[in-house]
């Protein structure tokens, strides 16, 4: 029996595993994740007169629009904050979610054509997209960096350095919950196509309920249990905490949120491992 | 090494709707709350069958063999017979509802080529991609950077977006990636069927060496039967998903070629009321004669073939001739001949023509037998008597693309050297 085992280095058969492959598997696929990293960087820039400042130009833009829109227009307070500073802390934040979330949810969709050629553990695909999307917060964060410099040093606005450190928690958080419910919509955009549609209504519903564009404290309290209700409620309020020393959470809050972020990653994972050499049978 | 042990995978067929989702939901359930009896698990028994409302095709059925290392090992079947399901389940890219393969070395399939290219970038990075997808480490796709670029012959557009190659460009680059590929086990789908005939002889030889490397084990699925008896050391036959036939190469591909040749060689009706036919005629046989030494060899571009046959006239003093038709399987008519016509009464009468040898193509290829009356009124037309397939046979030929032309006759073509002497009178001489 010993002698047996010893033959064969590796099996194939019907069970897969909740675990998926083993870490040292994994490494070994390294090379194709950086790779693709890079594929998806260079290829969404192709054919652009602008090309990679198209990272910096999408949050400016929005935040420019959301200064026109919900300060000027609608009037919302930013808490005392210069709004520039507001929205591009809440936008960089959830745009590393709605990234994370919306590619991570058609790896199975989108890649038909290769996994129904080649084999490589399914999970580089959306470990891909998470490097790719920190990669594109990273540059956003230092546009935010440098933006507050700006109004720190010439404008005298008063900027808490000492609470940096907790924003790196909230990113991991934030880019844990795009991951998880990314990977579960995954599985279910690939069977069902319904799902597909799903994902962008409630990416917008996510957005609507979540302190981005408006402070939690101007929510009325007999309605605040629905925003908390969206675990990437608290994080943004921690982030602009963080950054910018505005935020209004209590433990138990940050207890839920962080709560649903492992149930989410650990339940995406699990199901993601167990399901995604399957899947191509039905896609 | 591989060794696939009692392999079979099942299909769900019909599309995936409420029916699915109710099903998966019920599965589900059970799995969460008790351990009934699965109403919807596959049948068991047959090919195809429908069972709780679901209709369900074991595409491998109960598949075992073993590739010993350095072995290369063809795997022919007609379309639908499983091949590249087989290939699927051994690269992993579809699990094997049953069986287990159990193997040792690093595995790399080559189910497509140019896999995971992306058109908006250039061959550069393409290079990069498609090698990472199949399995290299960048490392080695850096030292083998410049073998892949001279191989495809695309120094100058390297840096130039894919899609704007040309089509031969892009599945040259394609195989170089692929052909530098350096796995212990090689998987190979039908991607040498691509790219003009000097490219097709280049991946032969390609494939050739890196079959005849050290310890390499390659499988490799292809309709191109010749090119399976030159790689292969041995063959496996897949018929509805279970093996036909296993065994060297040469062996197999004949048994191959024999078995589908023989059905449709002869064709008899004992009882007139179903034999095909009219108040004109009755069809009594048809039946292809090959002209062979050896019965079990298949029929190869140099056989004489002669068709037979006999039906029943129903009429007296009627002037009928018959004309036999040959078509490719693709339809287009090879040739139409006329038979000698004449005046016949009731009675059985016999056709017989004789095909000369070295004159068909290599193809697939079906009679048809139009009867007239007259020499001018079709009577009857009996479509698809007989169905066969005319191998290929080459002798001092280094080449295995597909022959050209709709035949492939063998008339007096000769070269000779020609010396030119000016003999005053301006006549040129041959020299002999």
């Amino acid at each position: 029996m010993v002698e047996e085992k010893l033959r064969w280095q590796w099996e194939i058969n019907k069970k897969t595993s909740w675990l998926g492959v083993s870490l040292k598997e994994l490494y070994h696929y390294k090379d194709l994740l950086f790779r693709l990293v890079r594929k998806e960087f260079l290829s969404s820039y192709q054919q652009t007169l602008l090309g990679p400042f198209w990272v910096l130009l999408q949050p400016i833009l929005t935040v420019l629009t959301s200064i026109l829109i919900f300060h000027r227009v609608i009037g919302v307070s930013t808490q005392g904050i210069p709004p520039l500073l507001y929205y591009l802390a809440g936008i960089c934040l959830w745009n590393l979610f709605s990234d994370i979330f919306l590619n991570t949810s058609v790896t199975f969709t989108q890649n038909v054509q290769v996994f129904n050629k080649v084999y490589f553990p399914r999970i580089i695909v959306p470990l891909s997209v998470v490097l790719l999307s920190a990669l594109r917060f990273v540059i956003q964060l230092l546009l935010f960096f440098i933006a507050s410099a700006y109004y720190y040093f010439a404008m005298d606005v008063a900027i808490p350095l000492n609470t940096y450190i907790l924003a790196i928690p909230v990113i991991i958080t934030v880019a844990g919950i795009g991951l998880g419910s990314g990977m579960l919509f995954s599985i279910l955009t690939a069977k069902y196509r319904d799902f597909m549609g799903l994902t962008q209504i409630i990416l917008r519903l996510l957005m609507f309920i979540c302190p981005i564009f408006y402070p939690m404290s101007i929510v009325p309290g007999k309605l605040q249990w629905i925003i908390h209700l969206n675990p990437l409620s608290i994080q943004f309020e921690l982030f602009r905490f963080s950054l910018l020393g505005k935020g209004q959470f209590t433990p138990d809050q940050v207890a839920y949120s962080i709560a649903a972020t492992l149930v989410l990653v650990i339940g995406g994972l699990l199901w993601f491992n167990k399901t995604a050499d399957r899947l191509i049978d039905v896609i | 090494m591989i060794k696939i042990d009692n392999v079979s995978k099942m299909y769900r067929l019909g599309t995936i709707g409420s029916g699915t989702f109710k099903r998966d939901l019920n599965k589900w359930l059970r799995a969460c709350f008790g351990k009934k009896p699965d109403p919807f698990a596959p049948p068991e028994d047959t090919n195809l069958k429908k069972s709780g409302g679901e209709r369900y095709l074991w595409a491998l059925r109960n598949i075992s063999f073993e590739v010993k290392e350095g072995e290369v090992c063809g795997i022919i079947g007609r379309n639908g017979a499983g091949k590249s399901t087989l290939l699927k389940v051994l690269s992993r890219i579809t699990r094997p509802t049953e069986g287990s393969i159990k193997g040792r070395g690093k595995i790399s399939s080559l189910l497509e080529i140019g896999t995971g290219f992306h058109a908006d970038l250039s061959g550069r990075e393409n290079i990069y991609i498609s090698g990472s997808m199949l399995g290299m480490k960048k490392a080695e796709i850096k030292k083998k950077f410049d073998e892949i670029v001279e191989f495809s012959g695309i120094e100058q557009f390297l840096d130039t977006p894919v899609k704007r190659y040309s089509s031969g460009m892009y599945v040259r680059l394609a195989f170089g990636v692929a052909a530098h590929l350096e796995p212990d086990i090689l998987i190979v789908d039908e991607v040498l069927a691509v790219g003009d005939a000097e490219f097709q002889k280049k991946c032969m030889g390609k494939m050739k060496d890196v079959s005849q490397q050290k310890g390499r084990t390659i499988l490799f699925v292809s309709h191109n039967l010749q090119a399976i008896n030159n790689l292969c050391s041995r063959a496996i036959w897949l018929q509805k998903g279970t093996i036909h036939a296993i065994g060297d190469a040469q062996s197999v591909v004949n048994k191959y070629l024999g078995a589908f040749q023989k059905k449709l060689w002869k064709r008899e009706w004992q009882n007139p009321h179903e034999a095909p036919g009219n108040e004109w005629l009755k069809i009594l046989s048809v039946e292809l004669i090959p002209h062979l030494d050896n019965p079990t060899e298949p029929i190869d571009i140099r056989t004489p073939l002669t068709v037979k046959f006999r039906f029943y006239n129903l009429n007296d003093h009627i002037h009928l001739s018959t004309n036999l038709v040959l078509f490719s399987l693709t339809g287009e008519c090879i040739f139409d001949v006329p038979s000698t016509s004449g005046e016949f009464n009731k009675g059985v009468v016999e056709g017989e023509c004789t095909i000369p040898g070295k004159f068909l193509n290599d193809g697939s290829y079906y009679f048809s037998l139009y009867f007239l009356k007259d020499a001018s009124r079709s009577i009857f037309e009996y479509e698809e008597c007989l169905h066969f397939d005319v191998e290929d046979y080459r002798e001092n030929i280094h080449w295995y693309d597909k022959w050209v032309g709709a035949v492939r006759p063998h008339f007096p073509f000769t070269l000779r050297n020609y010396n030119v002497i000016n003999n005053g009178v301006g006549v040129l001489k041959p020299h002999h």
